[in-house]
């Protein structure tokens, strides 16, 4: 026979053994999903920015142009001009006032596109369909609110007013536009009737420039595009880096969190193909000793181990980087939308560095026991193939007959200490989904009362807010409209609290940019801001500041800041530092410690307290109805959380990625042991053992590695969190108040540990459902 | 004392076992019957459906049609828990190679069926006792199998059958792993066992042992019950 023949012969096929072949497949399938996906977040995670920018060919600049000074041609012409790598428009703009669900919802900026492609500016329709005809539009992904989300949804009509006729346009798809360049986008032809009457017309140009990484060669690049247009054509010019801020901010922020996930994810497929693999050798080892002793060489049976799990490896890897590619595009979605960029794809090298990654993690966990069998004698061989070594865990049995257990719980708890390597790559497998969920739940709390920290959710349910001109100068609102909205306010049921807040720019001495300063007209004690140390002002003279603010300023909590309104130069003893995570330096105290910022011009809202037990939707709706449609102001509930749910969405998508692949790693090694102990599975069934009995102490198992396990999980998962979360708010330049990172009491905790137990026997119930149905005769026979 | 339900423990009638579709029965249309306090040998070469008969009065295994009826039960209709019930109280089961649990002591082997069948725990362990006294191995009681010799190790595991008084013992060429002298040993064993009153069936290759133990001789012959003094080599 020849050399491959023997090999063949010897190997029995890749369909030979079917169930190993399955399995080994399986979990190949499982891990080549996860290091895709793991991979791709990774790779979605470095500079999502700027990926997504050249995706979707992002404009440098957005010009506006007033097209009574500039022809078509003239426009064209600048496609050509210096430093111009790519044009696309013009696109007729329109700035409009709209409404939704008889509520005012701001000025949209509205450009006419007949398609959301093009050499510059691609837009990514995230849902729904682009315009196809009259009063359609497509809205920035950014205000998605729905379905329950309170904002519009696809379907939603929003009306145009201060346009003749009232227009209205449906909303019919949500796509994003990776340097903001319009709110909404409409077909061409619509652009005519959306223009206000007295409003001057614009075109929008946008511009890829072979240089634009600087504010200077920005305005440069404008310069230069100025100049091959008749004066006064460009009105305006918007650049592609307050956008990159922006979202490289927000980018920052996600990063720990998703890179902890990726690199769980990834260790966790290693771990469990090492295990997998292994096993399936070892347990061929008697097969492989049999056919030594007729003939086969060392060579021949290293080769035939590496063949047997060569082909189900492969089939594994292929189909599981498709599954990881499929599986990426929700998870891709959401982090697309928590980086604020359009979308993401799995980059070409992780689809082929996973699967190729996991192969020669195969064959170096194969090699290792092939070239061991390759070795061992025939009878070595054929001994090494039999059950656990004599004496392991014996004394642990015999402990377990002692106690007043139930002899299958007895049987199962000690069971694990036959096989100690085995036991622990259970319980690390388990320990890292544990500690994924019970991280991802502490996530989502420090997340939660992040968000509540920053938007005041809890204490501040409602905001009263100019959303309409007033009457007075530059449409501000007169003291009438001002006294008028308090009156209603006071006179609402359900108000508690309320106090204006008044927002400024300030100087601080030692810092060199500006500060914001948010001075209230009242009693602001009730705020609920969130401290990261310190206390709130309770008195004139006082204030408190953000993380930025101190290290703007170089002062301290307990330190003296030196304001200059602008009217008047005062000092102020900080006494707290608050939580609002922003780049920007902000200080916060009364209109009497900040004077000259309390003005009608710089009102920035009511923070409105309720009673307990009022509902904000229906206080808001009152109160508006009680304003009325004249009045400047609105009720609005706090804005600012679309960030917190995208990523708590991603986050319980990866934990329960990771809590499954953990189960199928449990479900492998106990299919393992369930192998080896088939012939001790039927002795028991002989001696009367009940399939609920088989059942249950199948599954005891898994259950001291899972208690172990989950007692590891619980305090790794709180390191990570407090790390992850310190990391994150470093990232949004801000410390954390010591209540977001303690999100575990001992009994949550305890209970959340109990997450190791539920991944090991969700993991071990099909495996132990198997070997309770299982004949006993065959069981026997199975020897 | 045990309550003997029926006259007969075993009854056979038309059972016939098939393992797989297209290949020759295992057992072809067998009827039989074993009475109570007898010992009846099942001969026949490799392969006659020796172990599967066994199996099937054992309720290790079902028959592909007829009925098999053991200890006044009904047993080829039963579920998988419901048989696992009539093992633990109806049957002890010796096997050749023993099947002991290598990772439990003796006492433990011997206890097992008793707390699968929900004995009390003193009542089992007192029984446990007195069986491995009996059995003349009380000595060994906290020792692994792995230490036994093959004599010891098949001692173990008949008052591990015995542990629950079952009405049946069957016994899986129980003397075809030992030396001539310890089985003559564990044969005598069975004899005074049959003779307190334990129906016993015997698999065995061994004529001599038959002769020497057994009442009766049951003969297959490629699934098929043959008359005892039927010529067959074996």
């Amino acid at each position: 026979m020849s050399w491959g023949g023997s090999v063949r012969t010897a190997s029995g096929g890749p369909f030979r053994h079917k169930v190993q072949a399955f399995v080994l497949g399986m979990v190949l399938l499982v891990s080549t999903a996860s290091a895709t996906l793991g991979l791709a977040l990774l790779a979605a995670s470095n500079g999502p920015f700027d990926h997504a920018f050249d995706a979707q060919r992002g404009a440098h600049v957005a010009v506006t142009v007033n097209p009574a000074r500039a022809t078509p041609a003239e426009l064209a012409a600048t496609s050509h001009a210096a430093g111009v790598t790519a044009a696309a428009g013009p696109f007729t703009e329109a700035t409009v006032q709209t409404q939704f669900g008889g509520q005012p919802f701001g000025q949209l900026t509205l450009a006419g596109r007949s398609a959301p492609g093009g050499p510059v500016d691609d837009l990514v329709l995230n849902s729904g369909h682009w315009p196809d005809g009259p009063g359609q539009v497509v809205l920035d992904d950014n205000f998605n609110g729905g379905p329950g989300g309170g904002g519009p949804g696809l379907g939603s009509v929003l009306a145009v007013t201060g346009v003749a006729g009232k227009p209205s346009l449906t909303v019919v798809g949500f796509a994003n536009s990776i340097t903001n360049t319009a709110d909404g986008w409409v077909a061409p032809a619509e652009m005519t009737a959306l223009r206000a009457p007295g409003t001057a017309p614009a075109l929008q140009m946008l511009y890829r420039f072979a240089s634009a990484g600087s504010d200077a060669q920005i305005r440069a690049d404008v310069a230069a595009i100025a100049k091959v247009l008749p004066a006064g054509s460009v009105a305006g010019a918007d650049s592609w880096l307050s956008a990159q801020t922006q979202a490289d901010g927000n980018g920052a922020i996600m990063e720990p969190f998703v890179v902890a996930f990726a690199l769980i994810g990834l260790a966790m497929a290693v771990l469990i193909v090492g295990n997998v693999v292994s096993g399936a050798v070892i347990a061929g080892y008697h097969r492989i000793g049999v056919l030594k002793s007729i003939g086969l060489t060392p060579a021949q049976v290293v080769v035939v181990y590496l063949s047997r799990i060569g082909w189900p490896a492969l089939a594994g890897c292929v189909l599981g980087v498709v599954a990881g590619n499929v599986l990426a595009v929700p998870v891709l979605h959401q982090s697309a939308g928590a980086y604020g960029v359009g979308s993401q794809q799995v980059p070409l090298w992780a689809s082929v560095a996973a699967p190729l990654g996991m192969l020669a993690l195969t064959v170096l966990a194969a090699l290792g026991p092939a070239i061991r069998a390759g070795r061992l004698s025939a009878v070595e061989a054929i001994a090494a193939g039999r059950a656990p070594r004599t004496g392991r865990g014996y004394a642990v049995h015999r402990l377990a007959a002692t106690l007043r257990l139930p002899r299958p719980v007895g049987l199962g708890l000690a069971a694990p200490f036959a096989r100690p390597a085995r036991t622990l790559v259970t319980l690390a497998a388990v320990a890292f989904g544990a500690t994924a969920v019970i991280f991802a739940i502490g996530l989502h709390s420090s997340l939660a009362r992040a968000q509540a920290g920053q938007r005041l959710s809890a204490t501040v349910p409602v905001q009263v807010q100019q959303q309409a001109p007033g009457a007075g100068p530059n449409q501000l609102p007169t003291a009438a409209q001002f006294a008028a909205m308090t009156a209603a306010l006071r006179a609402q049921p359900g108000t508690a609290h309320d106090v204006s807040v008044y927002e400024a720019q300030v100087k601080v001495a030692g810092a060199t940019e500006n500060v914001n300063a948010y001075a209230f007209g009242g009693d602001s004690s009730w705020t609920g801001y969130s401290l990261i140390s310190g206390s709130w002002p309770q008195a004139t003279g006082e204030v408190a500041v953000n993380t930025a603010f101190l290290n703007a300023t170089g002062l301290a909590v307990g330190g003296t800041a030196t304001v200059n309104t602008g009217t008047a130069q005062v000092t102020a003893r900080i006494t707290g530092e608050v939580f609002q995570p922003s780049g920007e330096p902000r200080i916060y105290g009364s209109a009497q410690t900040l004077p000259g910022v309390a003005t009608s011009q710089n009102f920035w809202q009511v923070d409105v307290g309720l009673r307990p037990g009022t509902s904000p939707a229906a206080y808001m709706s009152g109160l508006n109805s009680a304003l009325g449609g004249s009045s400047p102001f609105l009720a609005v509930g706090p804005d600012g959380g679309q960030f917190y749910t995208i990523a708590s969405e991603l986050i319980g998508l990866l934990s329960l990625m990771v809590a499954i692949a953990a189960g199928l790693g449990v479900l492998n090694t106990v299919l393992m042991t369930t192998r080896d102990r088939v012939h001790d599975l039927g002795v028991f069934k002989s001696l009367g053992m009940r399939p609920g009995q088989v059942l249950t102490m199948v599954v005891c198992w898994v259950v001291v590695p899972a208690v172990l396990a989950g007692a590891i999980a619980a305090p790794v998962a709180v390191a990570l969190n407090t790390a992850t979360v310190h990391a994150m708010a470093g990232t949004a330049h801000t410390g954390v108040p010591a209540s977001f990172t303690q999100v575990f009491g001992p009994l949550r905790l305890a209970v959340l540990a109990l997450a190791a137990l539920v991944i090991a026997v969700a993991g071990a119930l099909l495996p132990a459902s198997w070997a309770a149905r299982a004949r006993p005769a065959v069981a026997l026979r199975a020897e | 004392m045990r309550q003997h339900i029926a006259d007969d423990v075993i009854r056979f009638d038309g059972v016939t076992k098939i393992y797989q579709a297209g290949t020759p029965a295992a057992l072809a249309d067998v009827t039989l019957t074993v009475a109570a306090g007898e010992v009846a040998a099942v001969m026949g070469p490799s392969g006659s459906g020796k172990s599967t008969l066994l199996n099937l009065v054992a309720g290790l295994d079902k028959p592909t049609s007829g009925t098999v009826t053991v200890a006044g039960l009904r047993i080829d209709t039963l579920g998988e828990s419901a048989l696992a019930r009539f093992r633990a109280r109806h049957v002890g089961i010796i096997f050749q190679f023993f099947n002991l649990l290598d990772d439990l002591t003796v006492a433990d082997n011997v206890l097992l069926p008793a707390q699968l069948a929900g004995a009390s725990r003193r009542a089992a362990r007192a029984r446990a006792a007195e069986l491995l006294d009996r059995l003349g191995i009380a000595d060994h009681r906290d020792h692994y199998p792995a230490r036994l010799s093959g004599g010891q190790r098949q001692r173990v595991a008949i008052a591990r059958a015995l542990v629950n008084s079952p009405e049946l013992l069957l016994a899986d060429e129980p003397t075809g792993a030992l030396d001539t002298a310890t089985g003559q040993e564990i044969g005598r064993l069975l004899r005074e066992l049959n003779a307190a009153g334990q129906t016993l069936v015997l698999v065995t290759h061994d004529p001599a042992l038959a002769q020497r133990y057994a009442a009766r001789t049951l003969r297959l012959v490629d699934g098929h019950l043959v008359p005892a003094n039927a010529a067959v080599l074996t």
